[in-house]
């Protein structure tokens, strides 16, 4: 397509006024014509984009595209880049956020850590033939400013849940009953050589603040706890974790975990980790989206299904890549 | 009827070759997408202001130090463009535009700069004194326009400087978008922060040149608009020729 059609020589002997106005007139029709056409297709192409059938709460065009977003991300950064860290004078203490899975006070001695996919699960002592049977202890619910200021929004408009406060729903990837696997305790975890470190939490809300991390190594306890490989000798894709009652469930790539800074912590700001901040074990992952990095872990599961998201089913990305 | 005949023959006018036809689809194409791109990145910004009393932020303000003169944006205005709780459709809408937004962006570059159109764009050594005089003589404090081919010097300015921001806003994206994958760009553009407020700004200083570029095109009127969809202008015969200073590249 070149720039312009007709050669210039064409219209250079224009004889009078009127017949550059006429030809004016003759480009002016043709090409407002093939405007409105273009327009027409555009708004067609946005609805399209706008209003499909929904994958997970998102119109498909653009659940594809943050999926195709996400495979270009894992082709070009693999969670190869180490996240820049800061000194602990700069950290202050994370702002509470998200109570979903966490709203009631956990009695901490009832606490277990349900793996499940390990390998020959059977040689370690914590080893159970159904973790789902464990019961966890709840001593009322968890208050803080933050979630009744919620709670009176959602009434104020009048039951109607605004977006992102919807509840998801239960987890198509929690466990049936008779899974067998390991119950581990805190201090089973707290065996693996401690880590700390300062990094950026980010939200997808937009906030971000520095915050003082400790707590073990996820590498370290996958190397400890390593996932049954699959009869091909392959590990599995995906790792799968919820809280203790599975309100709140979030999926892994399993390359994510070994990323060196992916900690499951213990620690917060220099003292032990607060219940509101996801005591006795949460994740932080500075390759992820705080919503990725799960409060309260009651399982890790190593799993080849591309596990349930909480987020997800509320049109937030899966990958969540940072 | 013989000297209306000779009067009607007589060519004081001609068709300019304005605008090439790809610069009109990539101009056209521009402008919804950036529509969408600001609208959905509005709806991104909302939820940050969201229980902003629990996180006194300083990205959506204009204030110094701990005094805020204005809250970005006020509670009315967030409900006038119908912004909060459109989180999601925000992400979707910003991740799949943008896309579209940087393609157009980086073929428009390439074709300005392989096509020559640049010459026409860029700015000159007198351009900036140009400008000043162009707006003096919009606000009517002075009369007469410099010379100038396609754009006068204030044109070239904030034609250039626009695509400069676009180009800013890609990479101010870029970096909030995989601050850790590419901490070191985030990390040049100030860390994650400040990137943030690079990014918000350039996008309402696009507002502001959309804001001008409309008024200015309104006020340059019929010929001049026709001439972005339909490339051509009708201009005085006298009028210098773009097509020879194209010819002469």
């Amino acid at each position: 397509m070149s720039a312009h059609p007709d050669p210039p020589e064409a219209e250079a002997a224009f004889k009078s006024d009127a017949e550059v106005l006429a030809a004016s007139r003759k480009y002016t029709r043709r090409s407002f014509a093939v405007a409105a056409l273009a327009a027409v297709a555009g708004w067609e192409f946005c609805r399209k984009v706008f209003y499909s059938s929904a994958i997970g709460d998102q119109p498909w065009p653009r659940r594809r595209i943050l999926q195709a977003d996400a495979k270009l991300s894992r082709a070009i950064f693999d969670e190869r880049a180490l996240a820049p860290t800061y000194p602990v004078s700069k950290s202050v203490m994370l702002r509470t956020n998200g109570h979903v899975g966490i709203k009631e006070e956990l009695v901490p001695e009832s606490w277990r850590l349900q793996l499940v996919g390990v390998a020959s699960a059977q040689r370690y002592k914590q080893y159970v033939s159904d973790v789902t049977a464990w019961n966890y202890d709840y001593a009322g619910p968890i208050t803080d400013a933050g979630e009744l200021i919620r709670e009176e929004r959602k009434e104020a408009r009048a039951g109607k849940l605004p977006r992102g406060l919807e509840e998801a729903g239960r987890s198509l990837s929690t466990l049936p009953q008779g899974t067998p696997g390991l119950l581990l305790t805190l201090d089973d975890i707290l065996k693996l050589p401690k880590h700390e470190l300062v990094t950026e939490f980010k939200c997808i809300e937009g906030w971000s603040e520095i915050v003082h991390w400790g707590g073990v190594r996820m590498a370290d306890f996958l190397d400890a706890y390593p996932p049954q490989p699959k009869p091909d000798g392959s590990l599995p894709r995906y790792v799968y974790m919820e809280t203790p009652n599975g309100d709140y469930y979030v999926g892994y790539d399993l390359h994510v975990c070994r990323h060196p800074q992916t900690l499951l912590v213990t620690e917060m700001a220099g003292r032990p980790l607060l219940q509101v901040h996801g005591a006795p074990l949460r994740l932080h992952a500075p390759t992820k989206y705080g919503y990725k990095q799960i409060k309260r872990i009651g399982l890790i599961a190593y799993t080849d299904i591309k596990p349930d998201d909480y987020w997800t089913k509320l049109g937030y990305d899966w990958y969540a890549g940072l | 009827m013989r000297v209306v005949a000779e009067e009607a023959s007589k060519v004081t006018i001609r068709l300019e070759r304005k605008h090439p036809l790809a610069i009109r689809w990539m101009h056209w194409i521009n402008f919804p997408v950036l529509f969408i791109m600001i609208l959905s990145g509005i709806r991104l910004y909302w939820n940050t202001t969201d229980n902003a009393h629990l996180h006194p932020h300083a990205v959506y303000r204009i204030g110094f130090g701990s005094h805020t003169l204005l809250q970005i944006f006020p509670e009315p205005v967030w409900q006038w463009l119908n912004i909060p709780w459109h989180v999601t459709q925000g992400l979707g809408d910003h991740f799949f535009f943008m896309w579209i937004f940087t393609a157009n962006g980086i073929a428009y570059v390439l074709y300005t700069a392989i096509s020559g159109e640049w010459r026409f764009i860029v700015p000159r050594r007198q351009s900036l004194k140009d400008a000043v005089l162009v707006i003096l003589a919009t606000l009517h404090v002075r009369k007469g326009l410099p010379a100038q081919n396609k754009y006068n010097g204030a044109q070239r300015i904030a034609y250039t400087t626009v695509t400069a921001m676009g180009a800013g806003s890609v990479f101010s994206g870029l970096a909030i978008m995989k601050p850790t994958q590419l901490h070191y760009l985030t990390t040049i553009l100030g860390g994650y922060e400040w990137a943030r407020w690079e990014h918000f700004w350039l996008t309402m200083s696009f507002c502001l040149f959309f804001l001008v570029h409309v008024l200015q095109v309104a006020f340059a009127g019929w010929n001049n608009f026709r001439s972005m969809v339909s490339g051509r202008e009708i201009r005085p015969i006298t009028a210098p020729s773009l097509e020879a200073e194209r010819k002469s590249w």
